[in-house]
């Protein structure tokens, strides 16, 4: 998923520089329950069914698109919750329950058949859309198909296409069938029943049946690219009205029945979406009440931080919450001399984990120190320490040497080190490491490459990365879904090694855990599956293609004017689908 | 005079063939000539981990595929008469001007504009209001005053407001009027039609801070323009006539110290409106402004190129004006 | 020559403009002294900085807002303008005196069309409707010279010669019938066959409205054609001052003597080269002690020193001729006459430096 959260060039921090500190409190005396520093995580903060009020987002940027079939931004997927449901869907809840899929449109979770090929839904009955229409597993089926039109509809995943049989369906727009549903793969034997047809068996499939593009779409309203600007609506709110670019409202959905649905709530009379709002201006709203929530959830700018960290009547307003990022660096196993594992050890054992953590902004705005590719957050996380990230987070240096030994370069050697050049964060870290890997003799040189062609020309493309020696290579991941196979797959898996575009950048095609992760997709049971995501994790990590830098956090500001507020593990923001206004 | 204009605009037309073909041609041949294709131009408006086919799709319908040729004809018969355009289930038709789809969102790109534009007119106008008002003001008593403590004080403040940027002063406006003091809290444009009292209220800030940066600019040009013209000879001409200080100041002197600044501000003005990206950056005014930097990052044609033609527009006209102004203003000037 | 007393109406008395600037006081005018009687013309000669046009200024109380600091006395038909409020001044400029600059063109403001110019001089001081006071220009315009003025009254300078732009001044100057008439250099930018034109103009209309008019020039010519007087400055001083026929026949200061060389002529022979004065004016910062024109004057040796050490008075020479020079008048007399006739013999370049008795 893409935390979108597109950088500005304002003077970040001027203000604090500037010593003016907000002062005046705006609010009223709290309860106090829930005023206290990471109060939202792991807890609901003022639960509340107080009705009425208006809740205001604000986004630096602006969405993808507000259309559920065409955007791969977490924020927005956590915003359509507000006004489509899907299949299943994650628990409204805080902690770990965040992670667990629990029916939403359907009734069940999905029943597989006995050869993990067949996925079937059941609707729950008197599910209407916002203009009393009856949703039925054809608006279903038909929201699935759109995935296909990636000529009009081009940002969203590409999951069903990849996994279900006639993979070659072009979109409904191109459908020659008169109602608009041919593609075979995905059946409606009746109005309340969908069936998907697989490949091969994918045990994850409850996942993809939570994405955004089961939002059920009545064909007869879907205008194709506009209808971004009035998705009609299947959950608590609907549009009211859309300026592009500038903002949305959103208003209650009368025809939306609180007893089907559990993971919603209809308690704000209309939630107001402003778009391209400075990033600076919106901490500020944030502190001043003028804004409730800062859509991206990536958390606070450095001025704002600061600011919150130094006042305890706002720390006990914010909440220090994983992003559910893990940054990381590749190391190739194809490129001389870090084809030898020894070589890839010795960089393991050598970096500054510290200093990694330093440039992504210390542990409040950067995040704690990594060991794993498996985050804290995630179904199958276990926690293990190969190198010594922990205990000897500077890095051990005896153990380098040791590795060097073995792998035939006691002195050490030399290769490059890619980024993006427009990333600080990543800039810096390549400074840091290319400092921490000298100790031992490793020398980098750094490379610096714009992020919007990074993988699409550069360090995403094996071939160039072999001509050029990028032993080393700066990146980032957060998973789709919240187990082993969204993390780790597209970064270790050998199939998911592309000519471009790849991001398996360390290029590990090691046929035990390609094997270990088609045991997982078919492993039905999950606690079985989770079993396999960990050993693929230590596998991984013993192959030393990923250096794991931090398990990302971000500073969220809690505003005190709302109810029932946590954050969301999956998410990994505070939870939009529950929120009201005191 | 009118086969003056009349050649103008048509020589307008021309550059503004000449502003798309080179927008053109930055954006489809620079990267072209580094090696790129047209799929993987087509590659950065796919969503995440995009098929091949899904890339392909997305070539066809942007027609990157096409020659250049092809492509900037196709543009250019929007432009013109117009264009149809495949929506999904139906196709849509794009009445002229229309500068062709956004690769963002898939909007067609003239209506955001002109809903753009507003804001960053009612900002540029209102501004150029308040820092001709405030610069000439400040920038004639400096001059007559040479020396004075006013005349250091004013230009001390004019320095900084030449050398502080807007997205400086902007914040620190914000932050004092704003958020410390809530005199002009919850900042957001309303528009003018729509309730002119908030639109006034809410643009006063940033009006402000911009015209405080070409006040700055101002005030120095006037200060100088009136230095010069106070000492011509037709200055003691008037003088010599027993005219009151006043009028020899005003009609005599600022008339034609405001000549060259009238050049300047045509130029200015125009600018402007083709957005006005840092104040409107700052104070999240929806203008064409911030329109321009989304449009950059998206890296998205049918916006920049849409965003470029129209301040290139506004500067040929604003120019054009100024001209026909100035053959107003000094009878030397004929056309 | 001392004309009756009601007649007078310009009387300058130890005037002393003095501007400080940030290397010393410039003493651009000190302790000058002349009077000007109705319909009179006197001229004032002297180079560039001799301190004629600061005089000339000063008269109109045009060094108002600049940092001229003015002492003395100048008495307009008995009012001393020194001491009077700015506003006093105001009103008496460009209705009682009114000025004529060197530049026609630069003197003209470029926007506004000549009528226009010339009406609003007409209506500061003078209570008429906007119609009166066109037709009043067009009347000045076709007075001094302009063909068809109805229609160029509404032309901008630009679009006048020269010397039409030069007539329009004095239609200007003259809109509220001045009692006194300054022309500074009015003819020094213009061809020399319009020259004539316009010094014919202003002779007829002095003859025509009975100005007091006072002519700044550094041409001799121009003064000898017009000035009834003249008063001849060196460094922010009178040197010498007397009737045109005196100081023209019998010129009393080795300054004037050089002015005099140094003029083109026409009834004389043809001679290949003018005779400038050698070295250039002083500084009038750090004015030379005792006679200013003293390190230029090739008779200055004659005084043993006197010169250096002293500064001259002016001293009447004959009746109402005056003149600044510690020279004993009877050897200024016999150097004039062996000039004259130096001049007239010989192509001798330098008569002051070569003929003159300190060589001999």
């Amino acid at each position: 998923m893409n935390r979108n959260r597109k950088l500005g060039f304002a003077a970040l921090g001027l203000a604090a520089a500037f010593g003016i500190a907000a002062c005046g409190e705006s609010g009223a005396p709290q309860s106090s329950q829930g005023n206290q520093y990471n109060a939202a995580i792991g807890n609901t903060v003022r639960p509340s069914s107080t009705s009425g009020g208006t809740i205001t987002f604000d986004n630096s940027s602006v969405p993808d698109s507000t259309d559920p079939g065409n955007t791969y931004y977490a924020n927005q997927w956590n915003v359509i919750r507000l006004y489509g449901r899907t299949l299943v869907t994650y628990k409204s809840q805080p902690g770990a329950a965040g992670n667990q899929l629990t029916p939403d449109l359907a009734t069940s979770m999905g029943q597989v058949s006995a050869d993990g090929l067949t996925w079937t839904y059941h609707l729950k009955p008197g599910l209407k859309f916002e203009d009393g229409t009856a949703i039925t597993s054809k608006d279903v089926k038909y929201a699935v198909e759109r995935s296909y039109a990636k000529d009009v509809l081009p940002n969203g995943p590409g999951y069903y296409s990849l996994l279900l049989k006639d993979p070659n369906y072009p979109g409904p727009y191109k459908d020659k069938a008169p109602d608009k549903l041919g593609l075979t793969s995905v059946t409606t034997p009746n109005d309340t029943t969908i069936v998907f047809h697989l490949q091969k068996p994918f045990a994850d499939f409850d996942y993809v049946a939570a994405l955004p593009q089961t939002v059920p779409v009545p064909p007869a309203k879907d205008k194709g690219a506009n209808y971004q600007l009035h998705p009609v609506s299947s959950g608590p709110y609907k549009f009211q009205s859309y300026q592009l670019d500038k903002q949305y409202t959103l208003v209650k959905n009368p025809q939306w029945k609180a007893s089907t649905d559990p993971n919603r709530k209809q308690l704000a009379n209309k939630i107001v979406f402003k778009l391209n709002v400075n990033a600076d201006t919106i901490d500020n709203n944030l502190l001043h009440g003028f804004a409730d929530v800062d859509v991206a959830g990536t958390g606070v700018q450095a001025a704002a931080r600061a600011e919150i960290l130094s006042t305890p009547r706002l720390k006990n307003n914010a909440d220090n919450a994983l992003s559910g990022f893990l940054w990381f660096t590749y190391i190739n196993s194809k490129v001389k001399p870090l084809d030898n594992v020894h070589c890839r050890r010795a960089v393991e054992y050598a970096a500054d984990k510290v200093a990694y953590q330093t440039a992504y902004g210390g542990p409040v705005a950067g995040g704690q120190i990594a060991s794993t590719v498996l985050t804290p957050n995630i179904v199958g996380y276990k926690k293990f320490d190969l190198y010594e990230a922990l205990s000897k987070p500077h890095g051990d240096l005896t153990k380098a040497r040791q590795e060097l030994q073995a792998c035939g370069q006691p002195n050490g050697f030399s290769t490059t080190m890619a980024f993006r050049s427009d990333r600080p964060k990543e800039k810096a870290t390549a400074t840091a490491e290319q400092e921490a890997l000298s100790r031992v003799g490793i020398k980098l040189t750094l490379q610096g490459y714009p992020s919007g062609k990074y993988f699409t020309n550069f360090a995403g493309v094996p071939n160039y990365v072999h001509q050029h020696d990028l032993g080393l290579a700066v990146g980032g991941w957060a998973p789709d879904w919240p187990d082993g196979y969204g993390m780790l797959y597209y970064v270790t898996a050998g199939p998911a090694i592309q000519a471009a575009g790849n991001t398996n950048i360390g290029e590990l095609n090691n046929p035990q855990v390609n094997q270990m992760f088609e045991k997982a997709v078919a492993t039905k049971n999950a606690t079985d599956r989770n079993k396999i995501w960990s050993q693929i994790d230590h596998k991984v990590m013993e192959e030393a293609v990923i250096l794991p830098g931090v398990y990302a956090k971000s500073l969220l500001y809690r505003s005190p004017d709302l109810t029932n507020v946590f954050v969301h593990n999956y998410y990994a923001m505070y939870n939009y689908s529950t929120l009201g206004k005191k | 005079m009118i086969a003056f204009i009349v050649r103008r605009l048509l020589v307008t037309v021309l550059l503004l063939v000449i502003v798309s073909m080179i927008t053109f041609a930055i954006f489809f041949l620079v990267p072209r000539l580094a090696g790129q294709t047209s799929f993987e131009l087509a590659s950065q408006y796919v969503g995440r981990n995009p098929s091949p086919a899904a890339i392909r799709a997305v070539e066809q319908k942007l027609g990157f595929d096409q020659p250049l040729v092809v492509q900037y004809g196709r543009f250019v018969k929007g432009i013109v008469l117009g264009a149809h355009y495949n929506a999904g289930p139906d196709k849509t038709y794009c009445p002229p001007p229309c500068f062709g789809y956004s690769f963002r969102n898939q909007q067609p790109v003239w209506p955001m504009l002109m809903s753009n534009l507003p804001v960053t007119a009612s900002l540029a106008v209102g501004a150029a209001i308040l820092w001709l008002a405030g610069g000439i003001t400040i920038g004639v008593i400096s001059a007559l005053r040479r020396g004075t403590l006013f005349d250091r004080f004013s230009m001390g403040i004019a320095l900084a407001g030449v050398s502080l940027p807007i997205f400086f002063t902007g914040l620190i406006a914000l932050q004092l009027f704003s958020y410390n003091w809530a005199i002009f809290p919850d900042l957001q444009y309303v528009g003018l039609t729509d309730n002119p009292i908030a639109w006034a209220r809410n643009l006063i800030l940033p009006w402000v801070t911009l015209a405080f940066l070409y006040a700055a600019l101002y005030a120095r040009l006037t200060r100088a323009g009136m230095l010069e013209t106070m000492s011509e000879d037709y200055i003691r001409t008037a003088r010599a006539k027993g005219l009151p200080e006043r009028t020899v100041i005003v009609k005599h002197g600022l008339r034609a110290a405001l000549t060259p600044i009238v050049t300047i501000f045509g130029i200015d003005l125009g600018l402007l409106l083709g957005g006005a990206v840092l104040t409107e950056f700052t104070f999240s005014l929806h203008g064409l402004g911030l329109f321009t930097i989304l449009a950059i990052q998206n890296n998205d044609l049918p916006e920049i190129l849409g965003v470029v033609m129209l301040t290139a527009f506004f500067v040929v006209i604003a120019n054009l004006i100024v001209d026909v102004l100035y053959a107003f203003v000094d009878p030397r000037v004929r056309y | 020559m001392s004309p009756a007393a009601a007649g007078e109406l310009l009387q300058v008395a130890d005037l002393r403009i003095h501007f400080p600037t940030e290397d010393g006081l410039v003493r651009a005018v000190d302790g000058l002294s002349f009077r000007l009687d109705r319909g009179r013309t006197l001229g004032i000669v002297g180079e560039s900085g001799s301190g004629k046009s600061v005089t000339s200024l000063g008269i109109m109380g045009l060094h108002e807002g600049t940092r001229a600091q003015i002492s003395g006395e100048i008495r307009l038909d008995g009012e001393n303008l020194v001491a009077a409020p700015r506003s006093r001044v105001r009103q008496l400029r460009g209705s009682k005196m009114a000025m004529i600059f060197q530049d026609p063109l630069s003197s003209l403001h470029p926007y506004y069309t000549v009528g226009h110019q010339i009406t609003e001089a007409y209506q500061i001081h003078n209570d008429v409707s906007k119609g009166a006071a066109r037709a009043h220009a067009v009347e000045l315009l076709d007075r001094v010279g302009i063909p068809q003025a109805a229609t160029r009254v509404d032309d901008y300078p630009h679009q006048f010669s020269g010397g039409m732009r030069q007539r329009a001044m004095i239609a200007m100057a003259l809109s509220c019938d001045p009692e006194l008439l300054i022309a500074d250099e009015p003819t020094t930018a213009l061809d020399v066959t319009v020259q004539a034109q316009i010094l014919d103009l202003i002779a007829d209309l002095q003859a025509e409205f009975g100005s007091a008019v006072i002519i700044i020039t550094h041409d001799l010519g121009v003064v000898a054609e017009l000035a009834d007087d003249v008063l001849v400055m060196y460094a922010g001083k009178a040197v010498e001052y007397g009737s045109a026929d005196d100081v023209f026949g019998d010129p009393g200061h080795p300054y004037t003597w050089g002015l005099l060389e140094s003029m083109p002529r026409l009834d004389t022979e043809r001679r290949d080269r003018l005779n400038p004065i050698p070295g250039t004016p002083p500084s009038l910062i750090r004015l030379p002690s005792g006679c200013a024109f003293s390190p230029r004057c090739a008779y200055a040796a004659l005084n043993g020193g006197r010169s250096e050490r002293e500064v001259p008075p002016l001293r009447e020479t004959g009746p109402g001729h005056l003149t600044a020079c510690h020279l004993p008048l009877a050897r200024r007399r016999a150097i004039t006459a062996g000039l004259r006739s130096v001049a007239e013999d010989s192509d001798l370049a330098r008569p002051a430096q070569e003929s003159g008795p300190g060589m001999r």
